[in-house]
């Protein structure tokens, strides 16, 4: 499953100080934090209904192989003692608001990716404090003391980087890729770990011979262009711990979406809906996440051939809910059936974002106010 | 229950009413409309969304025995669209299900307990007064575009009305997004005198105009209380539609209009409303704002897009006052321009962060406050 980042082209100049910041275990956390009960035990949050999937996973229910974004059932099956809970969003945006609001004393360049991330550049941070690492380790410590929760934060010189190393000592853990470490880092890492490789991608490296960050390194791009098409120019350039993406405190996200590839290529109308009834609950788990309301939904599909198909239908407001999401996501495999031909992959996208009233809308402060 | 119906009747009435079923309901009788058939040949339709309800009286049907039944709304209205035009329509109820016949079709609909259906409790409505449904047909045009969608402040999430007494007693009706602000007023109608003041929801607003449109030329007899309205239009045997009323206050608006304003532009607002729209044909999401330029007896308009390059047109104006700039969002100022009939339309200016007034000119019922953005 790969999730879609939007990218301007947009590019960073100079050695820069990048933290990235992830609550551990977020929302299961949050639930443990609020339920003594609950403490020390496997939880999900989400994924008890039907089909539902499951949102967050507790580090308990980790060691049974319980991971966000599989389905409920196959969580139970792997850990029969776990316990769902009900997400309470309200709950983890009000956390979110606060640690967010941490992160602003440092630095204004905030980068929120989701409820429980952000990156921050504090290349010039607020307080003068100068080292990033010291920075990195006074959020997670005001975080530990105003909401009882812990995070993992990466520090190095891009946000490519810095996103590794905060997942590198997870839980309550903090790792720092000094400049000069970057490609040396990279390349011990097994591919898997690289963003926007995901289990099928990687199989078709493993396939060509590549396992490691290393292994990649040592192609040249014209082969990464051979195998990979657009997607070589950012594993070049990943390979090399090389990300001149700059951290986008305005960033306004465009889309929210997912794709999977299969193991083998699906045409038969039960499988499909099937299939798409999987991302549908995928895809709205990030939807959640992320608290995007959009008003366009996009299928989007790849036939054997390699021909994208994609459709889309949009509402005149908002998408209200995940019945709604579904009920659009289906209508439009409905309308594309028969297919022409039997597909690889089947992804969906909501658009058409509406922004957030937060303070990730600086151009709304344009309009001034009457009341 | 069994009663027979003209499918156009049968129609019209169901278009009236069926707006208001939610598409989506969590409790299954909300989707469904109340058929009450009785003796005396009327067919009463109604439906509801618990804050809002439609009821109609059709006298044209034919009652062969008395009784009331809920059945899909949408479904019945879908059935009834499609039927042939001009065919007799045949309800029937049996053993849970209604039966629809006309013609050679017949369909089998299920059906909820009328018991069960929710009606709003009216209570007293001690204040009454009548408007023609052209006046409040206009109230409604010139205000509803400004009311909020921003469900936080809820209690702008409809038209204010209200009374007070200045050189002559008149009602208002206001509606505000918080960026602009669109205000009626009429000279107070008898029976309006001590009304509480109300803010009538924006859903009841919306379906309220869409049955004014088929009654122009009638009367509209309004009823009300602190937390209840209801409105009835072509009298007995018409519809009438209650709403309940936002509990809330809303925030006191005459202190953002301003009164001071000195500097004039008297322009065509059909020259203005066409400029701006060419312009702001290249703003995007990001920038809405189209910058007036104020010049001796001309204005610039212009927009910049990072993306889309530039535009700018002028456009012929009366102003005296000394030169500036101001920005505005294109829709909001668009949205106020198609609200002025005349030849002229006025812009009482201040400076680029002070709240604008628009009128049509001083005798105007209508007043409108823009709040500039900064450019």
């Amino acid at each position: 499953m790969a999730s879609e980042e939007d990218d301007d082209g947009e590019e960073a100049q100079g050695l820069r100080k990048i933290i990235h910041v992830d609550m551990d275990a977020f929302f299961a956390s949050v639930e443990q934090r609020d339920d003594p009960s609950l403490r020390g035990k496997p939880v999900a949050v989400g994924g008890s209904g039907g089909r539902g999937v499951v949102a967050a996973a507790s580090y308990e229910a980790r060691k049974f192989g319980v991971r966000s974004a599989m389905p409920g059932m196959t969580a139970r099956r792997l850990c029969p003692d776990l316990i769902f809970v009900r997400h309470r969003f309200d709950v983890y945006k009000e956390i979110s608001r606060q640690i967010r609001a941490i992160f602003r004393d440092y630095t204004p360049h905030v980068e929120p990716l989701s409820l429980d991330e952000a990156y921050l550049d504090v290349t010039d941070d607020l307080k003068g404090i100068g080292s990033a690492t010291q920075i990195a380790q006074d959020i997670r410590r005001r975080i530990r003391e105003d909401t009882q929760l812990t995070a993992s934060a990466g520090v190095s010189y891009n946000k490519f980087l810095a996103k590794l190393a905060s997942d590198q000592n997870k839980p309550d853990g903090i790792c720092v890729i000094r400049p000069g470490q970057g490609a040396a880092f990279v390349q011990s890492l097994p591919i898997r770990r690289f963003h926007g490789v995901g289990p099928k991608g990687a199989e078709k490296m493993a396939r060509l011979g590549i396992e490691t960050g290393a292994d990649l390194a040592a192609k040249d791009h014209a082969w990464l262009r051979a195998h990979f098409g657009s997607f070589a120019d950012y594993l070049y350039r990943a390979a090399r711990g090389i990300d001149l993406r700059p951290v986008r405190a305005n960033r306004i996200r465009k889309s929210v979406g997912g794709e999977r590839t299969f193991g083998e290529d699906i045409s038969s109308g039960p499988l499909l809906r099937e299939t798409l009834d999987n991302i549908i609950e995928i895809v709205w788990e990030s939807i959640e996440r992320t608290q995007a309301k959009g008003r366009t939904v996009t299928l989007k599909m790849k036939y054997t051939d390699f021909q994208i198909m994609t459709r889309a239908k949009s509402l005149p407001r908002a998408v209200a809910d995940k019945a709604e999401f579904a009920g659009l996501a289906r209508a439009l495999l409905d309308e594309a059936l028969p297919l022409p031909l039997p597909i690889r992959l089947m992804g969906l996208t909501m658009s058409n974002l509406e922004r957030d009233g937060q303070v990730e809308r600086p151009r709304d402060d344009a309009q001034l106010s009457l009341l | 229950m069994k009663a027979t119906i003209e499918r156009a009747t049968l129609l019209r009435c169901l278009s009236h009413v069926q707006s208001v079923v939610e598409r989506r309901n969590t409790i299954p009788i909300l989707s469904n409309v109340l058929l009450d058939a009785s003796d005396g040949g009327t067919l009463k339709v109604m439906a509801t969304d618990l804050d809002l309800q439609v009821v109609e009286n059709i006298a044209a049907a034919s009652v062969e025995s008395a009784g009331a039944i809920t059945v899909s709304a949408h479904l019945l209205f879908d059935i009834a669209r499609k039927l042939q035009e001009g065919s007799q329509v045949s309800l029937e109820t049996a053993e849970n299900r209604m039966t629809v016949k006309a013609g050679r079709s017949r369909f089998s609909l299920p059906t909820l307990p009328r018991d069960d259906f929710p009606v709003i409790v009216e209570g007293d409505l001690p204040t009454s007064f009548e408007l023609p449904a052209k006046t409040l047909a206009e109230l409604i045009d010139r205000t509803r575009f400004a009311i909020s969608t921003e469900e936080t402040r809820y209690y702008l999430n409809g038209i204010f009305l209200h009374v007070s007494d200045e050189d002559q007693p008149v009602l208002k009706a206001a509606a505000t997004d918080g960026h602009r602000l669109a205000r009626f007023t009429i000279p107070r109608p008898d029976g309006a005198e001590g009304m509480p003041d109300v803010i009538v929801p924006r859903k009841a607003v919306a379906e309220l105009r869409k049955l004014l449109e088929e009654a122009l030329d009638g009367n509209v007899q309004i009823d009300l209380s602190a937390s209840k309205i209801r409105f009835t239009l072509g009298g007995e045997g018409g519809v009438v539609l209650t709403s309940k009323l936002i509990d809330g206050t809303f925030p006191d608006y005459s202190r953002v209009i301003p009164t001071g304003n000195d500097k004039l532009l008297r322009l065509d607002p059909k020259s203005f409303y066409e400029g701006v729209d060419r312009v702001a044909t290249i703003a995007t999401e990001k920038t809405r704002a189209v910058k007036m330029g104020l010049d001796n007896d001309k204005v610039t308009l212009s927009v910049t897009s990072p993306d889309n390059g530039t535009a700018a047109e002028e456009v012929p104006a009366d102003y005296r006052a000394d030169g500036m700039e101001i920005g505005f969002n294109a829709n909001y100022l668009k949205d106020i321009l198609h609200q002025i009939d005349g030849d002229t339309v006025e812009l009482h200016l201040a400076d680029p962060g002070a709240p604008t007034l628009i009128r049509q000119d001083e005798k105007s019922p209508a007043l409108y406050v823009l709040m500039p953005m900064r450019v």
